[in-house]
């Protein structure tokens, strides 16, 4: 199985700030690609650097076999829509399919107007005066239109209402089966990713938590309720004394008789607690 | 790519036009103006009234050309701030980097092609004003003759073109390295400024070795000084300028023909109520002063000198902010 993206104990600084440390990832080929984790997380990061916006302090990455924004070539394999789906405020919706096909080599036009057509835009309008919607709708028409092997993509719908965030998500399946890429996307909600992803990364606290693809992901992961006994091999992720109930999320290779296998949301969530827990021990710890 | 570079520019470039346009008129007007009073009231003057005539004709025009000839020196620095420093600045500030530099052209490629357009432009607009001006003020810069001062060296013919080349990437290099339009725009201004100001204050006149003679002192030097003084010392003499040369010395001890220090003494053999009178006895006793300047004939080579300087800085700036752009990481 090829790797679309693979790093070795990447990360990156921002002067005395940690964004991303030490990550070690192989992401296959045509997979929809959930990256998950609380704001500040490093999603941002990791996406910047997989497209080359940003460049590592440490270790390495390789996207499709090459450094990020190698060359030109490199460059038209990867599509990017960062976070809150930059435009020209200035240009139009025709100008920026212009931009595009001027821009790029592997420039599908008919595909871009096609979507424009079916999305509703005119395309005299001025990008500034588009709502957050269609404004995500037009950077993600620009970066599918040039035909990328591989599209990320940083919170396309953190700006969206709901009804438009799953319509938007809905579309992105419809035409991710069309091209036949692979995608990243990232959010700060598992709920969002749930129904598109079938590969997860939850990222927090500048660290990789966990990866795979949601099918081995769920077949590993239980759920045990109430006063229920952790087998003996079993990996306690994290416990939810909160409700009336208490709730332990563990990790097992072995099958556990009795218990549930946990949902998607509870796994994602159960890594992404016992980063918060675990960052904010460290410092207490560190003081005695 | 010059698609994009050009739809992102064009308002601007049709306010530079408009205001060049405008300029254009004022400057043929003026330069029209002063060619009828040149042909009519100096070619044409009494002998009598010549003196007065030049003088008037200086004065009238003074404070246009001036004027004119600073805004010409402002043009650069508007470039700099206006075109240069938003250039790269803008996209990081409204994100659009993250557009622009993920189609399937590299970052270096996409600035090359910015910078060779806007630079053109850049040129084109600061020159075309400077030979404009440079016509339209030819009478009055014949009569007065001072084409080595700090404002009309650097407001005429072309050296101009090298100023605006160079402020542009400078503004857009300070981008670059500040990445905030603000402070970039003023940065610019500020250096561009100072260099400005440096530059004929300090720099301009050790381009060339200067020419250091020995000059008589005859009837058209004194003429040609404001005024002789007496100290101590002797006698010296202040703002001896040679036709079109550009003086570095602005006063000079007066010398006898033997080297010893011109006195008060000798001046009282030559004082007499007709100034006439006067100068030609005082030419008779074959006094000298020693004077350092650049000499007229070497104009033309400080322009170029001057334009390829500043066309070298602006491919510095050109060289640097393509390799910074290369490994720039947001």
């Amino acid at each position: 199985m090829t790797s679309i993206i693979e790093t070795e104990r990447l990360g990156k600084r921002y002067g005395r700030t940690t964004a991303l440390t030490d990550c070690t990832l192989r992401v296959p080929a045509g997979r929809i690609v959930g990256l998950v984790g609380p704001n500040g997380a490093g999603k941002s990061t990791l996406l910047g650097l997989t497209c080359g916006l940003t460049a590592p302090t440490t270790g390495s990455i390789v996207v499709l076999g090459n450094r990020p924004a190698a060359g030109a070539t490199q460059l038209s394999r990867v599509g990017f829509v960062a976070q809150d789906a930059p435009v020209y405020s200035g240009l139009s919706v025709a100008d920026h399919l212009r931009l595009g096909a001027r821009l790029n080599s592997r420039w599908d036009m008919s595909l871009a107007q096609r979507r424009i057509q079916r999305l509703g835009l005119n395309p005299a309008q001025k990008a500034g005066r588009l709502s957050g919607g269609q404004r995500a709708q037009l950077a993600l028409t620009v970066a599918a239109a040039k035909r990328a092997e591989l599209l990320i993509l940083d919170e396309p719908v953190a700006s969206l209402d709901p009804l438009a965030r799953s319509a938007f998500l809905r579309d992105l399946l419809d035409f991710v089966a069309e091209l036949g890429v692979s995608v990243v996307l990232s959010s700060h909600l598992l709920g969002d990713l749930e129904r598109v992803c079938d590969h997860l990364i939850v990222l927090a606290a500048s660290r990789v938590q966990l990866s795979g693809d949601v099918a081995d992901l769920l077949a590993v992961h239980y759920r045990i309720t109430g006063t229920a006994a952790v087998p003996a091999g079993a990996d306690v992720i994290h416990t939810d004394n909160t409700a009336r109930e208490a709730t332990v999320i563990v990790r097992s290779t072995d099958p556990i008789p009795g218990a549930d296998h946990a949902d998607l949301e509870d796994v994602g969530l159960a890594y992404m607690t016992r980063a918060a827990e675990a960052s904010v021990r460290i410092p207490l710890e560190a003081q005695r | 790519m010059i698609w994009l570079t050009w739809r992102q520019f064009r308002t601007q470039a049709v306010v530079a036009l408009a205001a060049l346009a405008a300029l254009a008129t004022y400057l043929v007007i003026l330069g029209y103006q002063m060619r009828n009073a040149y042909a009519t009231d100096i070619v044409g003057c009494q002998p009598a009234d010549c003196v007065s005539a030049r003088r008037d004709f200086a004065d009238a025009y003074e404070v246009q050309v001036a004027l004119i000839g600073a805004l010409l020196i402002g043009v650069p620095a508007l470039i700099g701030a206006f075109w240069g420093a938003p250039l790269i600045t803008r996209e990081l500030e409204e994100r659009t980097d993250r557009l622009v530099w993920n189609q399937s052209i590299t970052r270096v490629r996409w600035l090359a092609v910015k910078l060779a357009l806007l630079i053109l432009i850049s040129m084109a607009v600061t020159g075309l004003y400077s030979l404009l001006l440079t016509w339209s003020a030819s009478r009055y810069d014949e009569l007065v003759g001072d084409r080595f001062g700090a404002l009309a060296f650097a407001s005429r013919n072309i050296a101009p073109i090298g100023y605006a080349a160079f402020a542009f990437l400078l503004g857009t290099v300070i981008g670059l390295l500040v990445r905030r339009t603000l402070p970039a725009m003023a940065l610019t201004l500020v250096l561009f400024a100072v260099i400005q100001v440096f530059m004929p204050i300090a720099l301009r006149q050790h381009l060339m070795t200067p020419v250091t003679s020995t000059v008589q002192l005859d009837e058209e030097a004194i003429e040609r000084a404001d005024f002789m003084g007496f100290d101590q010392n002797g006698a010296r003499l202040d703002g001896y300028t040679m036709p079109g040369a550009w003086s570095l010395t602005s006063t000079s001890r007066v010398f006898n023909a033997d080297g010893t220090p011109y006195t008060t003494e000798q001046t009282e053999q030559c004082r007499q109520s007709d100034r006439q009178t006067a100068m030609a006895c005082t030419a008779r006793q074959n006094l000298h002063f020693s004077y350092t300047y650049q000499p007229a004939d070497r104009y033309w080579r400080f322009q170029w000198i001057e334009l390829s300087a500043f066309l070298g800085l602006a491919l510095l700036l050109t060289g640097f902010g393509l390799w910074r752009i290369r490994t720039y990481s947001s």
